[in-house]
């Protein structure tokens, strides 16, 4: 797998130094790069810190590659600082918009996926993949709302998003799994579209109820332990695809270190007891 | 205007509040409680961004009465940037004119002092000058040489004791009572290295910073100190403020 690289987690500032102390094979972490693109610090310190012992993946929210305008060059610089400094093992961005005008929706929002969009999108993150000298992942979002105008399926839009500009997907299977329930359609069938060589990187997560529609919508909350479901349909795609990066993504209610390695230890033994079959044919 | 910036437009509009918005792309029954998704979650963003940057005022008044101010806040002061560590510098001097603060007068003051403490965070790093650089200096060099202030370094003034009252909520055990003393006082952050670090600033030393930041020479802000507060113990002042780690460069003062 991609330069060692199993079961990796968020890393949140109160467990810097428990993920500079870890012991695991394959362990790697991964940070929003919004959050660190400051002058100097505390912080900042602290990712260099877990930088010089385990592999980092930058995970922007920043640059609302699906909006309609290029992607703001300052914010480009300030991620190739990053990228430059911390030389990571993965970046990856997001499938939504963000910026509207001069006013930052901190969201990653949905669009009709015509082929306009198509072709901004690709524009956009090729102009990305230019200014940082790789090429990046893009994630496929946590979708609540129907929207009409589409004139691709979501599957369609990356697949060709991949063919146009060589970038790979970050799979979250969280966000399919909600997706695909919110909206009624399969997640299994979903995952099985995307093309296996592309996928370069996995999301779980956990997700919630929504608090007024009750079970009828999924929240991509970020704030609970991977559901069963996700973990069903993680197996199901790692067993057709391969191991690939995973991370488990946890933003909310933020639980002891330990409880997070022992959901990464788990994502670690699907991965790595998918890849001993493929060790013995070497 | 292209389709996608339409949609845009309306999918913004219907966040903040107008759903029908969204009509061309968007409708049936659960449109409206599915959209709310998303419009709580800019919501909790905004309101995440600031309580994370105004930690004691989250003390002071409550995370909830917080986040419900901050969400009032975001309305008329959307965030610019997905850098959201940058978001919050007009929350003061808003929470200044926020009627339901209106019985919690020093609470835009805690607000300044929670941002200076962040920015603090946030700069850059330096190492300080320290007592060394300054006891090499020739006695006539005071008139000539200019001390930078340290990128981290934030310097604030209040007309009561809102620096005091801030520097008690920081501890672990928080007054019971906001007790505001009527007495001026002044507040320095700095941050000489990873660990940011205040004090509290007398009138004259005070005036000191202030005439640094201005770049005025070390003499010539002496004289402001003294001017300021006469009875000032000069030379123990500038070695406190040394100490603090206030100072990252010496250079030819600015031109009067």
């Amino acid at each position: 797998m991609r330069q060692g690289l199993t079961a990796g987690l968020s890393l949140k500032p109160p467990h810097v130094a428990e993920a500079v102390a870890a012991r695991a094979e394959g362990l790697w972490f991964e940070v929003h790069p919004e959050n660190y693109m400051a002058a100097g610090g505390p912080r900042l310190a602290g990712l260099a810190a877990v930088a010089e012992r385990w592999p980092i993946s930058l995970h922007g929210v920043g640059l609302s590659l699906a909006g309609d305008a290029p992607p703001d060059p300052d914010h480009l610089a300030a991620l190739k600082r990053l990228v430059d400094r911390f030389q990571p093992a993965l970046v990856s961005e997001h499938l939504a918009w963000s910026r509207h005008g001069a006013t930052w929706l901190p969201d990653l929002l949905p669009f009709p996926r015509s082929r306009a969009a198509l072709d901004r999108i690709a524009d956009n993150v090729a102009r990305l993949q230019d200014a940082l000298g790789r090429p990046v992942l893009i994630e496929n979002p946590a979708l609540y709302l129907t929207l009409t105008g589409h004139e691709l399926s979501e599957t369609d839009l990356l697949i060709e998003l991949v063919r146009r500009t060589g970038c790979g997907l970050l799979v979250d299977v969280n966000n399919a799994y909600v997706s695909g329930h919110n909206l009624g359609y399969s997640a299994e069938a979903y995952l099985d579209a995307l093309p296996a060589e592309a996928v370069g990187e996995i999301h779980l997560a956990g997700h919630a109820a929504d608090p007024r529609l009750g079970g009828e919508l999924l929240i991509d909350s970020h704030d609970a332990p991977v559901a069963a479901s996700v973990w069903r349909l993680y197996a199901r795609l790692i067993a057709r695809i391969g191991p690939r990066p995973t991370l488990i993504e946890r933003d909310d209610k933020l639980p002891a270190f330990a409880a997070l390695m022992a959901e990464r230890d788990r994502a670690h033994g699907i991965l790595t007891r998918q890849l001993a079959p493929e060790m013995d044919h070497v | 205007m292209s389709e996608l910036a339409r949609f845009q437009t309306a999918f913004a509009e219907a966040l903040t509040g107008d759903v029908a918005a969204l009509a061309p792309w968007s409708g049936g029954p659960d449109a409206a409680p599915r959209l709310s998704v998303y419009r709580n979650t800019v919501a909790k963003g905004c309101a995440d961004a600031v309580a994370a940057q105004f930690p004691t005022l989250v003390r002071v008044v409550g995370e909830a009465w917080l986040r419900d101010a901050a969400v009032l806040f975001a309305r008329a002061h959307p965030p610019a940037s997905p850098r959201l560590a940058d978001y919050g510098a007009a929350f003061p001097d808003w929470l200044a004119a926020f009627p339901p603060a209106a019985d919690l007068p020093w609470l835009p003051g805690l607000a300044r002092l929670d941002w200076a403490w962040s920015e603090a965070l946030f700069a850059a790093d330096q190492p300080p000058l320290l007592a060394d650089d300054f006891a090499r200096l020739a006695p006539d060099a005071y008139a000539s040489l200019a001390a930078d202030l340290h990128p981290a370094a934030r310097l604030l003034w209040f007309a009561d004791g809102t620096p005091s009252l801030w520097r008690a909520l920081q501890g672990e055990a928080a007054p019971a009572e906001a007790e505001l003393s009527p007495e001026p006082q002044g507040l320095l952050v700095t941050r000489p290295d990873l660990e940011a670090r205040h004090q509290l600033l007398s009138r004259g030393a005070f005036a000191f910073l202030e005439a640094c930041r201005r770049g005025l020479s070390l003499a010539a802000a002496g004289e402001a100190a003294l001017q300021a507060e006469p009875d000032l113990p000069l030379a123990a002042t500038f070695a406190d403020l040394i100490a603090a780690g206030a100072f990252a460069r010496l250079r030819p003062p600015a031109s009067p």
